[in-house]
C-alpha cells in the first residue's frame, strides 16, 4: 500500500484517540441530524396538496341524511400524529383525484362513512384489528348496533397519537360512551391514582383491553386482570380469609372492594362437560323466549321454572349437560367502579353469612347473549334455600344466607326427637319406681324362698 | 359386684377427645350455620376453630382405627353373622329398653373385655364409625377448602350437595350426642357407664344376682 495516499496519509497523522474523540462527533452531528428531520416531517406535494385545501375553516360536507361533515383536517395535528408517515392516498385510496369534491356525496350519514372506511385500517393494523373482531363492540356492531364503536371513534385517524401520551384521563375515548362509569372511575382508588401518580393505576383499557373488550360481567377477565396487578392479593387473603379460593372464585372483587355497592348473586350457565359460559346463538333468541315461558307472571324465575330451562337448555347441549355457577358481584357497573381504598374494603363476614344477608336478596339468572353482552331474567331469591333447587343451583352456595330451611326443620325435629325420647322414657321409669320396688320385692322374697325351701348341699350329699 | 377393664386407654383417649371435639365442632357448627342466631365468637373463629378441631378430631379417628386394627379388641367390632341370632339379640335389647328397664329386669347383655357392645351398639358403632363419622370427615376436609378440592366437589354434584350431607350428619350427631349421654346413665347406676369410660374399668353386676 503506497503511504503517500492522500486519505491514507490523514488517518495516518491522527493519534489512535483522536480518530476515536473524531468517530463520535461525527456520530453526533449524523444523529442530530436525523433527530431535526424527523421532528420536522417534510409533507410529500400530494399531502400538501390535499392539505391546501382541507386544513382551512369551514371544509364541510352534508350528508344526505343532513348531517355536515367537517372535512378539515389540522397540518399541524396530522404532522404531530402516528400517521404522519402515511401518504392521504394510503387511507382514501377510493378517491378520484378527477371528480374530487366536483360530485355531490353520495354518503349517507357520518356513521356510514365511518362503517364504510372500518376496513382501512385492517390493511396496516391486522393484529389490533383481529382483536377488535372478537370484541363486544365489534359483535354489537355485527348485531347491527348503530352506536357501538368503529376505529375512529376511538383513534381519530388526523391526530391520532400514542397511547403513551394520553393525558388527562378524560381524554380516553371510553369516555364518549361510557360516561357514568368513568365518572365513577374518576373518584374511585384506581381514578384517583391515575392523576396523582400517573400511569402506575389503571385506565379502562388496562383492565378491559383497548381492542378485544369483552363484557365485564360475562367470564372471568377482569378478575384475572385485577390479580394481573395485585400479584400478592390471593396470598394476602388467604392470611385471613378461610376458603380464599372459594371466595376468589364465586365473589368479583368489587363485590367487596366496592363497599357501598348493591349486590347481587348471578347465576350464570355453563356447559357442564366443556366448562364454557353458554352464549345465546345468534338469530334464535332461546334464552329470552324460554326463561319468558317459564316466568308468565314475570315474578321471577321460582325452583321449577329454573329447573325447567336448565332442561331445556340441556336438550339444546345435545350430550352436555347445562350447569348452574353463581357468583356475587355488584349490581351495575357504576358501582364496579367504585372500588375503595383497601383499608375501607369488606371485611366483615355477617355481610354475606348471616341469614337474610342483603347481597342474596336479588338474583339473577345471566347467559351471554350474541353480541356479547349478557342477557339476564330475575329469579326468585327463593331458589338459594330451597331444597328442590339443590341440584339447580348446585353450583353456589353461601353458609348460613343461603342455607336449605327444609334442614333447619330436620334439625329443630331430630333435636327435638333426641331430647324428648330420654325425657319421656325417664318420665316413664319413674312412673314405674313402684312397680320396680313391688318385683323387686317379689324376686328377693322368692330368692328367700327358694334359698329356705332348697336342700342343703351337706343333706342332698351322697352319704 | 366384680370389675372388668374394657375401656384400653386408648380407646378411652380417643373418646373423651372425640366427646370434646364433637361438642366444640356441634357449637361451631351451630354458630357457623346460624349466625343470626348465635354470635359467641366472631364468624371467622367459630370457622377456624371448627377448621382446626375437624382436622384434630380425623387425627383422632385414625388413633381408634389403629389401635383397633392392631390389637385383638377388633373382636368387639365383629358382627353376629347369623342374622337369626343377631335379630334375636337385638330384639331382646329393644325389649329390655322399652319394657324390662321400667320392671327392672337385669340387662340381656353381658359385657366382657371382647363383647362390651349389646346387639344394637354393635351395629350403631359400626354405621357411626365406619360410615358417618369418615363421610363426616371426608365432607368437611372438602368444605375446608373448596376450591383445593373442586373436582371431587363437582364430581359429587356439587358444593351445595356436599355441604347438604355435612349438615344431615351433623343433625344425627347432634341427635346422637343427646340420646348417647342418657343410655350412657342407664347402667346399674347413673354414672356407672361414665366411670367406666374414665377409669377402664367397668362395674359388672354378678351371675348370681340376676338368678
Amino acid at each position: 500500500m503506497n503511504s503517500s495516499h492522500p486519505f491514507t496519509g490523514l488517518m495516518a497523522g491522527l493519534r489512535p484517540n483522536r480518530l476515536v474523540i473524531a468517530g463520535l462527533i461525527g456520530l453526533f452531528i449524523g444523529l442530530a441530524g436525523l433527530s431535526a428531520q424527523a421532528e420536522e416531517v417534510e409533507l410529500a406535494k400530494a399531502e400538501k396538496d390535499c392539505l391546501a385545501c382541507h386544513d382551512k375553516e369551514g371544509v364541510k360536507k352534508t350528508l344526505q341524511n343532513g348531517e355536515v361533515l367537517s372535512m378539515r383536517i389540522s397540518t399541524k395535528a396530522y404532522v404531530e400524529s402516528m400517521h404522519k408517515e402515511n401518504s392521504c392516498e394510503d387511507c382514501h385510496a377510493d378517491l378520484d383525484a378527477k371528480t374530487h369534491g366536483k360530485v355531490k356525496s353520495d354518503i349517507k350519514s357520518k356513521r356510514d362513512f365511518t362503517v364504510s372506511q372500518g376496513d382501512v385500517c385492517k390493511e396496516c393494523h391486522k393484529k389490533k384489528y383481529a382483536q377488535y373482531d372478537d370484541s363486544v363492540h365489534a359483535a354489537l356492531i355485527k348485531e347491527g348496533s348503530k352506536k357501538a364503536p368503529l376505529c375512529s371513534d376511538c383513534h381519530n385517524p388526523h391526530t391520532v397519537q400514542s397511547v403513551k401520551l394520553v393525558q388527562p384521563i378524560e381524554a380516553t375515548p371510553c369516555v364518549k360512551c361510557h360516561e357514568p362509569i368513568f365518572k365513577a372511575y374518576s373518584k374511585d382508588v384506581h381514578g384517583l391514582e391515575r392523576v396523582a401518580k400517573g400511569k402506575s393505576a389503571p385506565l379502562c383499557s388496562d383492565c378491559h383491553q383497548a381492542h378485544d373488550v369483552k363484557a365485564a360481567s360475562l367470564g372471568e377477565g377482569v378478575k384475572d386482570t385485577c390479580i394481573g396487578c395485585h400479584k400478592e392479593a390471593l396470598a394476602q387473603h388467604a392470611d385471613w380469609l378461610p376458603n380464599t379460593g372459594r371466595h376468589f372464585a364465586a365473589i368479583s372483587c368489587p363485590a367487596c372492594h366496592a363497599p357501598n355497592a348493591q349486590r347481587r348473586v348471578n347465576l350464570r350457565l355453563f356447559d357442564g362437560a366443556t366448562n364454557a359460559q353458554i352464549s345465546e346463538k345468534s338469530g334464535v333468541p332461546q334464552f329470552a323466549r324460554l326463561a319468558n315461558d317459564a316466568d308468565a307472571k314475570g315474578m321471577g324465575l321460582d325452583e321449577r321454572a329454573l329447573w325447567s330451562l336448565l332442561k331445556e337448555f340441556s336438550q339444546e347441549g345435545a350430550d352436555n349437560k347445562t350447569v348452574l355457577r353463581g357468583r356475587l358481584e355488584v349490581r351495575s357497573g357504576v358501582e364496579a367502579h367504585q372500588l375503595s381504598e383497601k383499608s375501607k374494603a369488606l371485611k366483615d363476614c355477617n355481610v354475606c353469612h348471616k341469614e337474610g344477608a342483603s347481597p342474596f336478596q336479588s338474583v339473577t339468572l345471566t347467559i351471554a347473549g350474541p353480541d356479547g353482552r349478557p342477557l339476564r331474567h330475575g329469579v326468585q331469591t327463593a331458589v338459594l334455600s330451597s331444597l328442590t333447587s339443590m341440584d339447580s343451583v348446585r353450583g353456589f352456595y353461601a353458609i348460613g344466607s343461603t342455607r336449605i330451611k327444609l334442614l333447619d326443620i330436620l334439625l329443630v325435629l331430630v333435636v327435638a326427637g333426641a331430647v324428648c325420647v330420654p325425657l319421656g322414657h325417664m318420665t316413664i321409669k319413674r312412673l314405674f319406681k313402684g312397680v320396680r320396688e313391688r318385683l323387686e320385692a317379689e324376686r328377693l322374697a322368692a330368692q328367700h324362698a327358694a334359698a329356705a325351701g332348697a336342700p342343703q348341699p351337706d343333706e342332698t350329699a351322697p352319704k | 359386684m366384680k370389675k372388668l377393664y374394657i375401656h384400653p386407654l386408648p380407646v378411652r383417649i380417643w373418646h373423651w377427645t372425640n366427646a370434646v371435639g364433637f361438642v366444640l365442632l356441634i357449637l361451631s357448627g351451630l354458630q357457623i350455620r346460624y349466625l343470626d342466631l348465635f354470635q359467641w365468637v366472631t364468624f371467622r373463629t367459630a370457622v377456624v376453630a371448627h377448621n382446626w378441631i375437624g382436622f384434630v378430631l380425623i387425627a383422632n379417628f385414625f388413633i381408634w382405627l389403629g389401635f383397633y386394627l392392631f390389637s385383638d379388641k377388633i373382636k368387639v367390632y365383629h358382627p353376629e353373622l347369623s342374622p337369626t341370632k343377631y335379630f334375636q339379640a337385638s330384639f331382646k335389647q329393644i325389649q329390655f329398653y322399652g319394657y324390662g328397664i321400667f320392671r327392672g329386669e337385669p340387662n340381656p347383655h353381658h359385657p366382657s373385655a371382647y363383647r362390651k357392645f349389646n346387639p344394637l351398639q354393635s351395629m350403631m358403632y359400626q354405621i357411626i364409625m365406619m360410615m358417618l363419622v369418615p363421610a363426616q370427615f371426608f365432607t368437611g376436609l372438602l368444605l375446608w377448602d373448596v376450591a383445593r378440592f373442586s373436582s371431587i366437589v363437582e364430581a359429587l354434584g356439587g358444593l351445595r350437595v356436599v355441604d347438604t350431607v355435612h349438615v344431615l350428619l351433623f343433625i344425627v350427631f347432634s341427635g346422637f350426642i343427646v340420646v348417647h349421654v342418657y343410655l350412657a346413665s342407664l347402667g346399674h347406676t347413673p354414672s356407672a357407664h361414665f366411670k367406666a369410660m374414665l377409669t377402664g374399668y367397668e362395674e359388672i353386676e354378678d351371675e348370681e344376682e340376676h338368678h
